[in-house]
C-alpha cells in the first residue's frame, strides 16, 4: 500500500503540470474506380478499368510542452510534431496480368506505404530559433524539395534569419519514401547497365543554407539560398568517381510591396553543375482600384535534371514566357478574369543545320507549332456563404497543338450537411506533331456529379461520378468515394 | 442488362447528377439566397463580413454633433478602456444617454427645452421602415428595436492599445467626424499594419486573427447570419497584405508567386493541402478537366501547365504510358508485342512520332536537323520525351561508344569547349561516362 501511494506520488511528480497538447487526426479514405484510354494490341483503343484505393493518415500534436513556456505574448517555444502517411494501393487492369521476370516493368511497382512528412518542430525557441527535425517538405519560388534531416532557421535580428539544412534527400527508391520530390531524369527501370540503375537507389546528401532579410511582411525582402545534393557512386568500378552531384544551385529569391497596391515579386536561380542561370521569374501585380487586379508575369525556364541525367546535356533549349492577366470584382462575389500567355521556345545553337538537305535553313523556326505558344482563358466566378459557380473558357494554340473547350462548375449547399455540385466541360483538341490525324485530335465532353454529406462532427464524405464521351468512345466512368474524418483533442 | 444500356443510364445519372449540381447554382446566384448575408470576403469595400458580421444599427446617431457640443469617446463609451477582448459590447446603454438627454419613460414625446438634448424615443430609435420608432408605432411593441452587432472574429484588447497612449481617433479615424458610425467605419487590416509591422508591435497574423489549437489561423469563420443559412464562411487573404495572395479565380492555376514564403502559405494551410494536390494521387478537375488522358498530349508538349509540379515524369508518365501500350520498352509494356504496338517505330498499325523522326523512308539514320526530326523537340522539350523514354533510349544511338551506339554527338557546335561541360564534368563525370569510355579525351571537355 505505501509503495503504491509512493508511485503514484512520483506519477504526479513527473507529469507536468499546465501541459495544453492538442492533438489533430485526419483519416482520409479515397477510392477511385476509373477507366483510361489505351491501346488495343491492334492498335484500336481501348478502355482499361483501374481501381486504385489510397488511405491518408495525417497526425499533428500542437502546443507540446507546458503553457508557461510560451510567454505573455503565446507565442514562444511553441512544439510541434507532424506526420502525414499515404497508402496507395493500385488493382484493375494494368497490374493484372502485368509481365514479370526480367519484363517486368519497374514503373509498376508501387510504393505501396509512404512517409509524406514526420517531423518534430519548435517555432520562436528562445526567440530565436525555429527547427525542424524529421522528413520535412520545403518550397520557395525557385525550389521545392524534401529530405531527412535537419533544419535551423535562426533570428539574429528583426532583419536578419540565418538557415541551415542538411539530411538525405527523399527519393522513390527508398524505403517508404514517394518519388514526387525526387529530380528527374534517370530512371531504376532502366535495363542498359551504362545508364547505372542502381544510382537511384543510393542515399543522397543533402546540404544547404540561406540568409533570409527584412520581414517577410515588410516592404521589402529577400532570402539567398544554396543547396546541394550529392551521392556515392553506385556498382563503383576501376576509375569512377568516388562521388557526384545531384543538384547545386544558388538562388534568390525577393519581394517588394508598396501599401497595398503594388507588388513586386522575383526569383533567379544559378545552377552550378550547369553554370547558367536556369529559372528567372518576375512578376509585378497592380491594383489599380478596389475591384480591379492586374498581373503581369516574366519567365525564363532552361530544364535541367538529376545532375546523373544525360539529358542535361540534350535539353540546351529554354523557354520564355510572358503572362497577364486582369480579375475585376463585382458586386454580390462575382468576380470575373481573363488571363493569357505567349511563351517563346529559344533557338538552340544547332538549329540553323550546317549539312543535309536542310542545309542553311532554320529548321527549328519550321518545325511543326513553330517556336511559339500561347493561350487564354477568361471566366468568371461566383462565390456566396452557400456555394460557388463559375465558368471558364479555354484556349491554347501553337507549339504543341491545339486546345479549346470551357467548363462549367457549381457547389451549392442544399441545407447544413448536404452540398451538391456539378460540372459539364467540353473539349476539342488537336496534337500538331502529327497534323492532327489518327490518334491526334478528337472532342470530348465530360459531365460529372456529386455531393459532399457531412456525416457529423469532423465527419464528411464525398461521392463523385464522371461520364466522358467523344471522338474515342461512347462512355468512360470515373467514380470517386472519399471519407474523411478529423478529430482534435 | 447489356453493356450498352449500362452506360447509356449510367451516363444518364451522371448527366441528372451534373444538371442538378449547376441548376442548384444557378438557382443559389439569386438574391433571395444572397441577400442573407453579403457575398464573401471581399476586398471591394469595407472590412470583411467575415471578420466584422452583419449588425443591425436601428438608431440615428450624430457622433460629430456630439463631439461639437464636447463629448468625448470614453464620456459615452464608458467600458471601452477596461475592455480586453472583442467579444466585450462597447455600445452605450441608455443610461449613458441619460447625463444630457432626460428620458422619461413614462412619457415617451416628453418635451425639452430648446437647447437640451432630446428626450423623445423617436428622436434616436428608428422603426423597421426608418422612421422614427416611437411605444406602439411598430405594430404595437412597446420595446424598441435592438441595436444587435455580433462579436466580430478578431482578437483586440482596447485595454492594453489605451495603456499604451494610443488614443480612439488613431484606430477610429472617422468616427468623431461624422453622423453615424458603422460596421463600415471599423479599423481595417491595413490601418492595423500601421503600427503592428514587426517593430513597433508584433506582426504575427495570430496577434489579432483567430486561431487554431495548432497555431494557424481560423478560416472557417460562422457569422450568425451565415449559420442561419446553413452555411460557414471561408476566409480568404484579400490581396491587402502581399498582392500575390489574393485568392481570386486563378490563383489555383497561378499561386508560385504567392507560395515565395512557405511559412506565409503555412499561417493558414497546413502541409497535407500542398500535398493532397501535387501529391499527384486525385485528378483536380479544374487544372484536368475530363478525360485529360486524350488532351494532355498538347499540355504535355509545351509543358503548360507545368508537369513536374506534380508528377516525377521519369516514374509516373512511364509507368502510366507503358500499361496503356504508349511504350518505347523494347517488350512493348503490358499491351506486349512491340511489334503490333501502335507506338512502335514502323511495324506498328499506327506511328506515334511523325515520318522521319528518326529515319527517313530508307531506314537510315537521320544525323542532321530537320523540321521534324527529333533533336529540334528533344533539345526544346526533352520533358515531353521523358515520358515515354528512358536514358537508354538515347544510348542506343548517341553513345560515344562505337560498340554499342552509332555515336550520334548530342551536343551542340563548340559543347568541349564550353563552360557548361567544364562544370558537369568535373561535378559528376558519372552523367558523361554514361556515353563516354574512361580515359576518354571528351571527359576532360577537350574538343
Amino acid at each position: 500500500m505505501r509503495h503504491g501511494i509512493f508511485v503514484g506520488l512520483l506519477v504526479c511528480a513527473a507529469v507536468p503540470r499546465a501541459f495544453a497538447y492538442d492533438f489533430a487526426v485526419d483519416l482520409r479514405t479515397i477510392g477511385q474506380g476509373y477507366q483510361v484510354r489505351g491501346f488495343a494490341p491492334d492498335g484500336s483503343n481501348e478502355l482499361l478499368s483501374r481501381r486504385r484505393l489510397t488511405q491518408y493518415l495525417d497526425l499533428a500534436v500542437f502546443d507540446i510542452g507546458p503553457s508557461a513556456w510560451h510567454g505573455d505574448d503565446g507565442g514562444r517555444n511553441l512544439f510541434t510534431f507532424e506526420a502525414s502517411f499515404r497508402l496507395d494501393a493500385d488493382f484493375g487492369g494494368y497490374l493484372l496480368g502485368a509481365p514479370g521476370g526480367a519484363a517486368a516493368i519497374p514503373e509498376l511497382k508501387q510504393s505501396a506505404f509512404d512517409v509524406l512528412y514526420a517531423y518534430f518542430g519548435g517555432r520562436n525557441v528562445g526567440g530565436r530559433l525555429d527547427f525542424q527535425l524529421g522528413r520535412q517538405i520545403h518550397f520557395d519560388l525557385v525550389d521545392f524539395y524534401s529530405f531527412d534531416g535537419a533544419d535551423l532557421l535562426l533570428h539574429l535580428s528583426r532583419l536578419v534569419a540565418l538557415e541551415a539544412l542538411a539530411g538525405t534527400e527523399v527519393r522513390g527508391e527508398l524505403p517508404v519514401s514517394s518519388p514526387i520530390y525526387e529530380l528527374d531524369g534517370t530512371s531504376a527501370g532502366s535495363r542498359d547497365p551504362a545508364t547505372r540503375p542502381g544510382q537511384n537507389a543510393m542515399l543522397a546528401p543533402m546540404a544547404g543554407a540561406a540568409v533570409a532579410l527584412g520581414p517577410p511582411s515588410g516592404t521589402v525582402s529577400a532570402r539567398v539560398a544554396f543547396r546541394e545534393v550529392w551521392s556515392a557512386t553506385a556498382d563503383r568500378q576501376p576509375g569512377d568517381p568516388a562521388r557526384g552531384v545531384n543538384f547545386e544551385a544558388l538562388s534568390l529569391t525577393a519581394a517588394a510591396h508598396w501599401r497595398d497596391r503594388v507588388t513586386v515579386s522575383g526569383g533567379l536561380r544559378y545552377n552550378v553543375l550547369f553554370d547558367e542561370l536556369d529559372d528567372e521569374q518576375l512578376a509585378l501585380r497592380v491594383k489599380l482600384t478596389s475591384r480591379q487586379w492586374v498581373t503581369l508575369e516574366h519567365d525564363f525556364l532552361a530544364p535541367t535534371f538529376d545532375g546523373d541525367s544525360i539529358w542535361n546535356v540534350f535539353a540546351t533549349g529554354a523557354y520564355r514566357d510572358l503572362r497577364g492577366s486582369y480579375e475585376l470584382a463585382l458586386p454580390r462575389g462575382l468576380k470575373v478574369y481573363a488571363r493569357g500567355f505567349v511563351r517563346f521556345f529559344a533557338a538552340t545553337d544547332d538549329e540553323v543545320a550546317t549539312t543535309g538537305p536542310y542545309a542553311g535553313q532554320d529548321v527549328g523556326a519550321a518545325a511543326p507549332g513553330g517556336r511559339r505558344a500561347e493561350g487564354g482563358s477568361l471566366g468568371a466566378a461566383w462565390r456566396s456563404q452557400r456555394g460557388m459557380a463559375r465558368a471558364d473558357l479555354y484556349w491554347d494554340d501553337g507549339y504543341g497543338g491545339r486546345k479549346l473547350g470551357g467548363d462549367a462548375t457549381a457547389r451549392f449547399r442544399i441545407r447544413r450537411p448536404l452540398e451538391l455540385e456539378g460540372r459539364a466541360t467540353g473539349y476539342t483538341w488537336r496534337d500538331d506533331l502529327q497534323g492532327g490525324g489518327g490518334n491526334a485530335s478528337g472532342v470530348v465532353f465530360g459531365l460529372q456529379g456529386g455531393g459532399r454529406y457531412q456525416l457529423g462532427p469532423g465527419v464528411r464524405m464525398h461521392l463523385l461520378l464522371e461520364d466522358n464521351f467523344g471522338t474515342f468512345y461512347t462512355s468512360q466512368f470515373r467514380g470517386l468515394a472519399m471519407v474523411e474524418l478529423d478529430a482534435g483533442l | 442488362m447489356k453493356r450498352g444500356a449500362l452506360q447509356v443510364t449510367f451516363a444518364a445519372v451522371v448527366a441528372c447528377g451534373a444538371a442538378l449540381g449547376i441548376a442548384a447554382g444557378l438557382a443559389s446566384a439569386s438574391p433571395a439566397v444572397t441577400q442573407a448575408e453579403p457575398a464573401a470576403p471581399s476586398e471591394a469595400r469595407g472590412p470583411s463580413p467575415l471578420i466584422y458580421p452583419g449588425e443591425s444599427l436601428p438608431i440615428r446617431f450624430d457622433h460629430a454633433q456630439h463631439a461639437r457640443l464636447g463629448a468625448t469617446c470614453e464620456g459615452c463609451h464608458t467600458t471601452a478602456a477596461s475592455s480586453t477582448t472583442a467579444a466585450d459590447n462597447l455600445i452605450p446603454p441608455e443610461a449613458a444617454c441619460r447625463g444630457c438627454h432626460k428620458i422619461d419613460r413614462a412619457n415617451p414625446s416628453k418635451p425639452v427645452a430648446a437647447g437640451q438634448g432630446a428626450a423623445r424615443c423617436d428622436a434616436c430609435h428608428v422603426d423597421a421602415r426608418g422612421g422614427g420608432w416611437m411605444p406602439g408605432s411598430d405594430g404595437g411593441v412597446v420595446e424598441p428595436p435592438r441595436v444587435a452587432m455580433p462579436r466580430p472574429n478578431l482578437k483586440f484588447n482596447h485595454r492594453l492599445h489605451a495603456s499604451r497612449g494610443i488614443g480612439c481617433a488613431l484606430c477610429h479615424t472617422a468616427a468623431a467626424g461624422q453622423g453615424m458610425v458603422t460596421r463600415a467605419d471599423l479599423p481595417m487590416m491595413a490601418s492595423c499594419l500601421g503600427c503592428h509591422d514587426g517593430k513597433q508591435a508584433t506582426a504575427r497574423c495570430s496577434a489579432c486573427h483567430l486561431t487554431e489549437p495548432d497555431g494557424r489561423l481560423r478560416v472557417q469563420l460562422a457569422t450568425a447570419a451565415t449559420i442561419a443559412a446553413g452555411g460557414s464562411g471561408l476566409l480568404q487573404p484579400s490581396g491587402a497584405l502581399r498582392g500575390f495572395d489574393a485568392h481570386g479565380p486563378t490563383f489555383r492555376r497561378d499561386h508560385a508567386q504567392a507560395g515565395r514564403d512557405e511559412k506565409y502559405c503555412l499561417s493558414c494551410h497546413r502541409r497535407n493541402e500542398c500535398v493532397d494536390c501535387h501529391g499527384g494521387v486525385v485528378r483536380p478537375p479544374d487544372i484536368h478537366p475530363a478525360d485529360y488522358v486524350s488532351l494532355h498530349v498538347v499540355d504535355a508538349r509545351r509543358n503548360v501547365p507545368d508537369c513536374s509540379s506534380c508528377h516525377r515524369l521519369q516514374t509516373f508518365c512511364v509507368g502510366c504510358h507503358q500499361r496503356t501500350g504508349v511504350s518505347a520498352d523494347p517488350s512493348g509494356g503490358q499491351r506486349g508485342l512491340k511489334a503490333n504496338n501502335p507506338f512502335g517505330t514502323g511495324t506498328g498499325v499506327k506511328q506515334f512520332h511523325p515520318p522521319g523522326w528518326a529515319r527517313d523512308a530508307a531506314g537510315v539514320v537521320i544525323a542532321t536537323p530537320r523540321p521534324n526530326s527529333h533533336s529540334v523537340q528533344a533539345r526544346r522539350n526533352i520533358r515531353a520525351c521523358v515520358s515515354c523514354h528512358r536514358e537508354e533510349s538515347c544510348l542506343a544511338c548517341h553513345s560515344a561508344d562505337p560498340t554499342r551506339g552509332l555515336s550520334v554527338s548530342p551536343h551542340g557546335p563548340n559543347f568541349a569547349g564550353t563552360a557548361r561541360c567544364r562544370f558537369l564534368s568535373s561535378r559528376n563525370q558519372r552523367a558523361c561516362l554514361k556515353c563516354h569510355a574512361l580515359g576518354s579525351a571528351a571527359l576532360d571537355c577537350e574538343p
